[in-house]
């Protein structure tokens, strides 16, 4: 009987023999006998149709049985049979014929400028109408990402928002217009980016990104841009991008300055090796919070739509390594070197994280509010109102920062900005009841959290902060 | 994953660079999923071998038949990119087995610059990244 060599890499799927000898006249009764034998080896040898996958060869001795008698060639007794695999590759873009869908009369007028750039040309182009792309976030960087890469031609974007357009969105989120306040940001965004381009896939998901609905959302994109600005999402983000293998081009704004670069690409670092850790909740103020200049999140937002565009494109040098730190006041650029953390939990050399985990928590932001202590509860602004009109004797502590106060201010309140209250504490009265208040009560939570180790009892968080207290007492107080 | 002992990953490197501007190529033999033995093979493609490369068969039915009698297997094949990124490209996919570890090191101006493993489909259709790990 003749013999068949198991090539190494199948003997896990024929008992972990080397050879077998198997009854027949032909190369394909041999092949037949094989695989009846080991059933596994099927797949690996034949596709559903029953035809020699195109990597394999088989070798009768030496000769290449394609350039004998092909699976009809005759085998004898003594015979050996190999199963070699074809090997060949090459990393060319350039002599890839394009598998693109061709570009029409009117995308090859409308790319013109794009066309004659030797970099991009037609094959460029549909590179670029080939690529998917994730967006997570329609909002300040969302913005100028949707409006470009919309523009430039990307053919297929996951636009994932769950926010609605309000008034104080209009100073950096030029997707948006003032006629779409009221309207969800996916549906006003997606209004404006297939008016620029009629061409372009939009799929929308109005849904916030979670660990439930990451990967699966994820999973069919080429590319995902980070347009969020609040630790869980990013983290959330970065994991599944290493967990998926796919880009994540990062950006991030905050009042005069703002960082871009390129994570989880081509064996990089991730934001994980950047920050392992996350910030203690409230530290970094967000943009709501702190501020941010309107035109900020259009220079950030546009370097990561470059970015994006060149790993499509698969030119230039990607911001892979390097963060790009940017200062709007000094108008200067600085980089700083980042690198693959070996030890980094999901990216490193021993992941420990392997899947995506409960990010709320790993940022320590409680699922629930716990419940506050009676002393330290919050108070309605329409109960301030009313200790005010009692003239109950209490203190009103604005903990905001002079140039908030001079927006809109309670006339009661005493301004000490949170980051002075520590030094100025001998400024209030510990047996009278403190009311603090600050934009939406995030930071006068944290103002009470300091008196209260300082030894004040009597605290109440007026809950809604001034916004609040403009909904429900006093419309004259402008809300920002 | 796929994990290659450090003497080895730095004889494919050096292989892999030494070949510069053209692709080289060669055969991953260890077990368990770790490689202590790398074969650089000649690239025999007889057209621009700055972009392209192919294996003589022969040479590794050779590799395999020693890794047989050492009683190891071949577990994947390394190439090099060029002045290029580690991807697994198109052609890459369209010339694939599914049996093995593809290795590709990014060789940029004569050094590694970086490198990805991935493990190709039965059609030749998609090619999913694995953890490479050397050293």
């Amino acid at each position: 009987m003749a013999k068949i060599l198991i090539p190494t890499a199948l003997r896990q799927f024929a008992g972990k023999v080397d050879s077998v000898e198997v009854p027949g006249d032909t190369v394909r009764e041999l092949l037949a006998g094989l695989t009846s034998r080991h059933p596994e080896l099927k797949r690996h040898l034949f596709t559903d149709e029953g035809k020699l996958r195109s990597f394999v060869n088989v070798y009768i001795n030496d000769e290449d049985i394609r350039y004998l008698n092909k699976d009809a060639t005759p085998v004898g007794a003594n015979d050996t049979i190999s199963i070699v695999p074809s090997i060949a590759g090459g990393s060319t873009a350039v002599a890839e014929p394009a598998q693109a869908a061709s570009l029409n009369k009117d995308e090859i007028l409308r790319y013109s400028r794009h066309l004659i750039i030797p970099e991009v040309g037609m094959e460029g182009q549909q590179k670029l109408k080939n690529a998917k792309v994730a967006l997570i976030g329609a909002g300040a960087l969302g913005a100028p990402l949707g409006l470009y890469l919309s523009a430039a031609g990307v053919g297929r974007i996951g636009l994932v928002d769950f926010d609605v357009v309000d008034f104080t969105n209009l100073q950096r989120q030029v997707i948006h217009g003032t006629k779409d306040v009221g309207k969800k940001k996916l549906d006003s965004a997606a209004e404006t980016m297939l008016d620029i381009n009629p061409y372009l896939r939009l799929d929308k998901f109005e849904t916030p990104l979670s660990s439930e609905n990451a990967l699966d959302i994820l999973k069919d994109y080429d590319i995902v841009i980070d347009g969020t600005d609040n630790f869980p999402t990013r983290y959330l983000v970065n994991d599944a991008c290493v967990l998926l293998g796919k880009p994540n081009v990062y950006g991030s704004i905050f009042r005069f300055e703002g960082q871009a670069t390129v994570f989880a690409y081509e064996g990089g670092p991730c934001y994980r090796c950047l920050y392992p850790e996350p910030p203690p909740p409230g530290l970094i103020p967000s943009c709501a919070e702190g501020g941010v200049l309107g035109i900020l999140p259009g220079t950030i937002g546009l370097i990561q739509a470059t970015e994006a565009v060149k790993i499509i494109l698969g030119i230039g040098e990607s911001l892979r390594g390097r963060l790009v730190l940017y200062d709007a006041l000094s108008m200067r650029f600085r980089e700083l070197k980042l690198r693959r953390n070996p030890e980094c939990p999901v990216c490193g050399d021993h992941p420990t994280i392997t899947k995506l985990i409960d990010y709320q928590e790993f940022c320590g932001i409680p699922k629930h509010q716990p419940q506050a202590p009676a002393d330290s509860a919050d108070i309605d602004p329409v109960e301030v109102k009313a200790l005010i009109d009692n003239k109950t004797p209490f203190t009103l502590l604005d903990v905001r920062e002079p140039h908030e106060y001079q927006i809109g201010n309670i006339p009661t309140a005493k301004l000490i900005p949170l980051g002075d209250l520590p030094k100025r504490l001998n400024e209030l009265n510990r047996d009278e009841l403190i009311v603090a208040h600050c934009k939406s009560g995030v930071r006068s939570a944290k103002a009470i959290e300091l008196l209260k180790q300082s030894g004040f009892t009597k605290l109440r968080n007026m809950k809604g902060g001034i916004l609040a207290w403009s909904d429900k007492v006093d419309p004259s107080v402008p809300k920002y | 994953m796929i994990r290659i002992e450090r003497e080895v990953w730095d004889r494919m490197v050096s292989h892999a660079e030494k070949c510069f501007p053209k692709e080289g190529c060669g055969v991953m033999v260890g077990k368990d999923g770790v490689v202590s033995r790398s074969v650089a093979l000649p690239n025999v493609y007889d057209g621009p071998q700055e972009d392209f490369f192919v294996m003589d068969p022969k040479d590794l039915n050779r590799v395999d038949e020693e890794a047989r009698r050492d009683g190891l297997e071949v577990l994947g094949i390394y190439h090099s990119h060029p002045d290029c990124d580690a991807y697994f490209s198109k052609r890459d996919l369209e010339h694939s087995c599914p049996w093995f570890s593809y290795v590709v090191l990014s060789i940029k101006n004569g050094r590694l610059d970086h490198a990805n493993s991935y493990r190709p489909d039965f059609d030749q259709t998609v090619a999913n990244k694995e953890e490479l790990v050397y050293g």
